[in-house]
């Protein structure tokens, strides 16, 4: 059905290309259509864009045709990565029958570290399909006749499957029609778990297909997956259905909650501390750590100092107070914690963390799933933006003088 | 399973099930604001209730959106969020509005003033009052505060549209937010500008949130008089085109 993805053309040249992308000259309409769409566009980020000058520079004819790469061209490219990766294996002293990309992955980071930001700046080692782009072979023959009858479409694989899920449509009908006129038809309800699985998305739909697609063409294509889906198909169609699933993950699986300890007089009580840095509690710059006690009576203790002579302001309290009260234990825990660096409401910010994590142990699952849906789990990434060049602080621009 | 069916088909379009869209990317345009957070971050729900809740008590909509929620990342929440009872979202907005220059402090300190001010004159005029009114009096200060929020809201405003090279103001119809936000910022306005030099926030601001749950006071002529503008230039209503 989708094309074989594989380069085009003998007189084609592959260059590769490091440099970055030419821009255009862009017309004004583009951008007002943007901003118009972007007005309503999703809701928790609020986007304000601003048009940057486009840079006009002389054509590159060569930059301007997409790079392709011929099927030789690929076919050593694989030979040389499988050549190289038993090479690889030898000099870690593995087995080179069974070295996998992690190995690869961790090989390649040992022998050359590189200290650079950008992660996909750093030296890799892939199998060359996820490197080089995925192509389409010529779609037409010596006499110039194309393959595929919907090659003048324009889309012919996105065509052809939409042609293949309606046929699958018309024959399930076709089918219940004619059980119908048996009379053993009966009305079986569909039950499908609700979440479990997404449809796949437009990106890796045009992935899949080696084509641009339109959001409409996505769309169209959706609702005609959802229309047969609805239907009561046999294996073959469930399958066929199945390729355009993705599994969604459940993300409280992600936590680890760490068993309870018991101390010296049998009393159970959890850290919220540890080797590993998602036990601490952390906001803007300031860390904290947490011992919760199983059974107390609602004291807290921060540095040798009590909550209330530590934070004089109600607010932070009411934060410290907040994981104890989502949970109905108020009075039942004692907390000793010690707190460095931020200030006053990111030092609380930091106790409510380690304390929600700690009382992870105490607790059931489903308590713990409440807790991540009310944010109480979640490191809060806001820190403070840097001051840029140019600029008086962070967003503020200095005072526009007109001359 | 009308209602799921829906649900994935709304879903797609949006923000996927645990997917990363892309931020809308375009050329010769550069992104000005951005959040810590990626677009596939939810609001956390604070409520204790919601979570109370037994499964048995459940619609299908709603057990649909616990089961979606559980895919979901969600944000951290905010430093001035809890479960509390005592916490209303109306007088945080308020009090963020009141604040100047980050104090948050001296900002809720006002706040509670305020409240305790109102009550005192209530209870004042309760235990002067008969027996008849004392019936009539409301002493608690966050319904007084509330409603008087609510008498000050305007139901229409104005808007410059330049059309031909002058700006008509034409009168629209405003959002809910938009409304609440103008009261507050009227209530605040008037209470900063327009009070004698010796007298604290406090004492003005709860003389005008009296006045205005009475429906009398500066901040209900302000609205008025946005709804007589609007009322004299319905003529140019048609200007609107949305």
């Amino acid at each position: 059905m989708a094309a074989p993805c594989v380069s085009c053309g003998a007189a084609a040249s592959y260059r590769l290309f490091l440099a970055g992308r030419v821009s255009f000259a862009r017309e004004q309409g583009l951008w007002k259509a943007a901003a118009a769409g972007l007005q309503t566009g999703t809701r928790c980020q609020i986007l304000r864009l601003k048009h940057s000058p486009a840079v006009t520079t002389k054509k590159n004819v060569a930059a301007l045709r997409r790079e392709s790469y011929t099927v030789d061209f690929i076919k050593k490219q694989i030979e040389e990565f499988n050549i190289g990766k038993r090479h690889l294996a030898n000099m870690m002293g593995e087995d080179p029958e069974t070295f996998t990309q992690e190995d690869i992955d961790r090989a390649i980071t040992y022998l050359f570290p590189s200290g650079l930001f950008e992660k996909r700046a750093r030296p890799i080692m892939k199998h060359p399909e996820e490197i080089f782009p995925k192509q389409r072979a010529i779609q037409w023959g010596e006499d110039g006749r194309p393959f595929h009858f919907l090659f003048y479409t324009g889309k012919q694989s996105y065509y052809s499957l939409m042609h293949e899920a309606y046929g699958k449509v018309l024959h399930v009908e076709e089918r219940q029609d004619q059980l119908r006129a048996k009379g053993l038809f009966s009305e079986k309800p569909k039950t499908k778990d609700p979440i479990g699985s997404r449809w796949l998305i437009k990106e890796e739909l045009e992935e899949m297909l080696v084509e641009k697609l339109s959001d409409q063409d996505y769309a169209q294509f959706i609702r005609l997956l959802e229309r047969l889906s609805a239907l009561p198909c046999d294996a073959a169609e469930e399958e066929f259905v199945g390729r355009f699933r993705r599994t969604v993950t459940v993300q409280s699986k992600k936590h680890l909650i760490e068993p309870l300890q018991y101390d010296e007089q049998g009393m159970a009580f959890s850290t919220g501390r540890g080797n590993a840095p998602w036990r601490r509690g952390k906001r803007k710059t300031a860390n904290a750590e947490a011992v919760v006690h199983g059974h107390g009576s609602g004291k807290i203790e921060i540095n040798g100092v009590d909550y209330l002579l530590y934070f004089p302001v109600t607010q932070d309290r009411e934060q410290l107070m907040f994981p104890f009260h989502f949970l109905d234990r108020l009075g039942k825990h004692d907390v000793t914690c010690t707190v460095s660096g931020g200030g006053r409401s990111s030092q609380a910010g930091a106790i409510r963390l380690a304390v929600a994590r700690a009382l992870c142990s105490f607790i059931t699952e489903d308590e713990v799933e409440w807790m991540r849906q009310a944010g109480l789990l979640t490191t809060d990434p806001r820190v403070r933006e840097r001051k840029k060049p140019g600029q008086e602080g962070a967003r503020r621009k200095f005072t526009w003088k007109k001359r | 399973m009308a209602a799921p069916t829906v649900k994935v088909a709304l879903g797609w379009s949006g923000l996927g099930l645990g997917v990363r869209r892309a931020a809308l990317r375009l050329p010769g345009l550069v992104q000005v604001r951005w959040s810590r957070y990626g677009p596939e971050y939810q609001d956390p729900q604070t409520d204790k209730e919601y979570y109370r809740k037994p499964l048995a008590q459940l619609t299908e909509e709603e057990t649909y959106e616990r089961e979606l929620r559980k895919t979901q990342v969600i944000k951290a929440a905010p430093a001035t969020k809890t479960c509390s009872v005592f916490e209303d979202p109306v007088i945080s907005k308020f009090t963020n509005m009141m604040m100047k220059g980050g104090n948050k402090i001296l900002a809720r300190s006002l706040m509670t003033q305020t409240l305790e001010a109102v009550k005192r004159k209530q209870f004042e005029k309760y235990h002067a009052a008969s027996a008849e009114e004392q019936a009539t009096i409301e002493r608690n200060p966050y319904t007084i505060f509330h409603q008087a929020l609510k008498n000050c809201e305007p139901v229409i405003g104005l808007v410059p549209i330049l059309k031909g090279g002058h700006f008509y103001q034409v009168p629209v119809p405003l959002a809910d937010r938009r409304r609440r936000f103008l009261a507050m910022k009227w209530m605040i306005t008037e209470c900063r500008e327009k009070k004698p030099r010796r007298m604290l926030m406090p004492e003005k601001l709860s003389q005008e949130l009296l006045e205005a749950f009475y429906n009398r006071g500066p901040v209900i002529k302000r609205k008025h008089d946005m709804h007589k503008m609007a009322e004299a230039n319905r003529a140019l209503a048609h200007y609107r085109w949305w």
